[in-house]
């Protein structure tokens, strides 16, 4: 099984995971900062891995791998920030 | 990598691996487009987030009517179809093409399971009397998740299109530009879907 294909079934168990916690979490009526922190959170791993995997952009040029990147790090920061603070 | 290159041009032998691993998948057209169609989402997603700073008890009412499992498992169908769009590219890749045309069937099912789901939703908040008009809420709710919608109807007319050209083996390994470019547009269908769940399902 090659390397690629590893870092998919791992990628895809990643996102599962995450998006059950996320959702367990918002669900949980415990609204503190650190839920929220670790929510967003989790939606930046989540892109990092769509972008970095699933996209192969770790295996493109930086330039286009941080554009796309610094988009799935920046956008849910502005909104959590925008929402939150 | 430029040293690398210069070797190249002057002994005229093939790009060395280490040039050929920092290719970007698919063609570059596809990756301005994917570029400018997440600018145009980001831009709604401020937006919504906002109007809801500015009128923060309409937002919490209106996301009361939404259920979030809908939003759950609309996520969870849409990870389960890149990541088997993911693996169509590996077989194409490693020339099978019956094995990709699988897999891209099996993606596009598991985005039907989102459609049903998003559908169902619309169809119960439109029978519970909102729509498009009701409020800024709701206004911004069905804009944003009907855009995402079309995009997912596009991304599986690709994924129809590349599933039967696998069919007839008409992609090589060395040749696959076209199926990595529709791929990585799926993709970015998906990557959209996590923050429109992050901030319409999610955040409260």
């Amino acid at each position: 099984m090659s390397r690629l294909l590893n870092n998919v079934h791992f990628s895809v168990i990643i996102l599962i995971l995450l998006t059950l916690v996320s959702t367990l979490l918002a669900q949980s009526n415990i609204q503190t900062n650190v839920v929220a922190i670790l929510v967003t959170l989790s939606v930046v791993i989540k892109g990092q891995q769509i972008v970095d995997i699933f996209m192969e952009l770790n295996r493109a040029q930086a330039k286009w791998r941080w554009l796309l990147l610094s988009y799935t790090i920046l956008i849910p920061l502005v909104l959590a920030i925008i929402i939150y603070s | 990598m430029t040293n690398i290159l210069l070797f190249d041009e002057i002994n005229n032998v093939p790009a060395t691996n280490k040039v050929s691993e920092k290719k970007l998948p698919g063609d570059l057209a596809m990756w301005i487009f994917i570029v400018m169609e997440l600018t145009v989402f980001a831009i709604f997603f401020i937006a919504f987030a906002v109007t809801q700073r500015i009128q923060t008890e309409m937002f919490i009412e209106g996301r009361a009517t939404l259920s979030a499992s809908t939003g759950l498992f609309c996520t969870l169908a849409l990870i389960i179809s890149s990541y088997f769009v993911a693996l169509a590219v590996e077989a194409v890749r490693k020339g099978n093409n019956v094995a990709a045309s699988r897999r891209l069937m099996l993606a596009m099912f598991s985005a039907t399971v989102y459609l049903a789901l998003k559908l169902n939703e619309y169809t119960t908040l439109l029978e519970l009397g909102y729509d498009i008009s009701t409020n800024t809420f709701y206004t911004l709710y069905f804009f944003i998740t009907g855009f995402h919608f079309m995009h997912v109807l596009l991304g599986m007319i690709i994924l129809a299109y590349m599933g039967l050209k696998a069919r007839k083996e008409s992609y090589i390994p060395t040749d696959c530009n076209g199926f990595e470019a529709g791929a990585s547009y799926w993709h970015m269908v998906d990557l959209v879907w996590i923050i429109v769940f992050f901030l319409i399902y999610i955040i409260h």
